[in-house]
């Protein structure tokens, strides 16, 4: 099983997903978008918070969202007021993605360690002898922590023989590896915009669905009914198999111009270029006894500069893929709108700063789309080639990929390294750090498994690398020079 | 041919909503289960997308189905 299945709250943000899409295609957003929250949640439709009106509150804000909005900066418009600024392109500019909804935060403790009831006062007082910091003491026969003198160290948790002692970390805060979400006084959280790397493991992680990333959607779709506008999808290499098992690389191609995009391409041809560029910077790097960091990846990347900044000056100076593919059909077509498709939230923060670049879908957002414009992919038959990247572009789907396509290109002997997942990363960027790393390039991912493990990434990511290097061995292209 | 039939829609709006893990579940059975059902896919059940992912075991159709809904279905209703 898939280590992360969909729960209600996913479910319901495609829901939404599909009826906005549904709306815009027919032309009455901004008059029917006020009446969304009463046709979604209804007094007989699954409730978790203590009422109806709370649930529509939060998901109004949900809906902001996936306008494009932010919640916190627009709590006083109305939807349908957003919705008209949105269609008369009137989006203010967005400093960040991934945004807390402050209705829906349930303010989960802060204390990170308590002891329940399953305390007998043993005699042995494990728990007690354990703590460095003598924050427990004994108070009505119950060991008790003074949360004062806590270090959150969790001695204590491992020492007990009878587990009385929970660890109540807040999933969000959990889940961030860069440490961004914190409480405000009201024990809400805040996320730091100067940590956040928009990695979108906190959308992911809170069960009440309290952390949302912004869409762009709606933009897309408005694109798309408008015969007269050019609207191009750039598929990120990672996206074969995402769209059902059973539809193929042409098949998809086929479908999303009978959707209406003018050109399907593959960014997988950026990456081509990002290979042969970093090679060269690479063995330059090797050369000189220096460690190169890759940059393909947004979210490591913004770590780095953030929390390491000591070692920016390692990072590759190549752009992303995503960037240089972008850059590149500018040349072709200036008027184009290109749509970044892909699994990462990253990507989405990384557009705002990228003029090249005018808008981010996810595979769950291009899904939903699909579905709104009542197309059934199972169903779709046609088929259109698509080849525009070598095995060596279209591999860097994969924590490994990257690693493997410059071993390729670069003759002389070298050591590398491949981390995936932030945490790992920043083992690696520590031994650099400390200059107690024996190799010279280190590739880093910040999801677990490289971009096919990504957020939005709709299938378990042991089939989709599968899917994407068999994709790969398929290209008969040279790799780009 | 075995004794029990799956049937799990992957038409996109069943998709959308999780059809992909359901073939996760069935794939991860118990091979004791797992040999005892016909299992295939298809592109729509029921024209219930509303309640989406559907699926159908034993001729009998299911809306709104999760990993955890399929798999207490297939154990309740296995012949």
């Amino acid at each position: 099983m898939s280590n992360k299945t969909i729960s209600e709250v996913v479910k319901l943000k495609r829901r939404l997903y599909v009826e906005l899409v549904k709306l815009t295609a027919a032309g009455k957003l901004s008059e029917k978008i006020s009446e969304l929250p009463f046709q979604m949640i209804t007094k007989d439709s699954p409730r978790y918070r203590c009422c109806e009106f709370k649930e529509r509150a939060i998901f109004t804000e949900r809906i902001k969202a996936a306008l494009g909005f932010s919640p916190a900066d627009t709590e006083s418009v109305k939807l349908s007021e957003l919705a008209e600024q949105l269609l008369a392109d009137q989006l203010p500019k967005q400093e960040s993605i991934v945004e807390v909804i402050a209705t829906a935060c349930d303010r989960c403790p802060i204390d990170k360690y308590f002891v329940t009831d399953a305390c007998r006062n043993c005699v042995a007082h494990k728990c007690v002898n354990a703590c460095p910091a003598q924050a427990i003491v004994i108070i009505q026969n119950k060991a008790f922590i003074d949360q004062n003198k806590c270090i959150e160290c969790g001695r204590c948790a491992a020492a007990c023989s009878y587990n009385a002692i929970l660890e109540n970390q807040r999933p969000c805060a959990r889940a961030c590896a860069v440490n961004a979400i914190k409480a405000d006084k009201n024990r809400q959280a805040k996320i730091d915009s100067n940590k956040c790397v928009s990695c979108g493991s906190c959308i992911e992680a809170c069960p009440f669905g309290a952390i949302a990333e912004k869409s762009d959607l709606v933009k897309v779709c408005q694109h798309l009914i408008n015969p007269a506008e050019k609207v191009i999808a750039m598929l990120a290499p990672s996206f074969v198999g995402q769209f059902g098992f059973k539809v193929s690389a042409p098949q998809i191609k086929y479908a999303l111009k009978e959707l209406g995009f003018n050109d399907v391409v593959e960014v997988a041809r950026g990456a081509d270029l990002v290979a042969a560029a970093e090679s060269k910077e690479l063995t330059e790097a090797i050369e000189a006894g220096q460690v190169l960091l890759s940059s393909c990846c947004t979210a490591f990347k913004n770590m780095v500069k953030n929390d390491y900044s000591e070692l920016a000056a390692n990072l590759s100076q190549t752009n992303s893929p995503m960037a240089v593919a972008a850059a590149e059909y500018q040349i072709i077509d200036p008027a184009a709108k290109l749509v970044f498709i892909g699994p990462c939230t990253a990507k989405k923060a990384e557009a705002l700063n990228n003029p090249d670049l005018d808008y981010v879908l996810t595979f769950e957002e291009l899904i939903a789309l699909v579905s709104g414009f009542e197309m059934n992919l199972a169903t779709v038959t046609g088929k259109e080639k698509i080849e525009d990247a070598s095995k060596l572009g279209r591999q860097f789907a994969y924590a490994g990929g990257l690693e493997n396509s410059l071993a390729e290109l670069i003759e002389i002997n070298y050591k590398s390294k491949q981390a995936d997942g932030l945490a790992n990363c920043q083992q690696e960027l520590a031994l650099i750090k400390a200059n107690r790393h024996d190799y010279s390039f280190l590739e880093g991912m910040a999801c677990s498994g490289g971009c096919v493990g990504g957020p939005a990434a709709m299938i378990n990511q042991k089939a989709a690398k599968k899917f994407v290097n068999d994709f790969a061995i398929e290209s008969n292209l040279d790799p780009a020079k | 041919m075995a004794k029990n039939k799956l049937e799990i829609c992957i038409g996109t709006p069943c998709y959308l909503m999780g059809a992909a893990d359901l073939m996760d579940t069935f794939n991860s059975l118990e091979t004791e289960l797992k040999s005892a059902i016909d299992f295939k896919t298809c592109h729509c059940l029921a024209e219930e997308c509303e309640q989406a992912p559907v699926i159908s075991f034993n001729d009998k159709i299911y809306h709104d189905i999760n990993p955890e809904k399929l798999y207490k279905i297939i154990r309740e209703n296995i012949r």
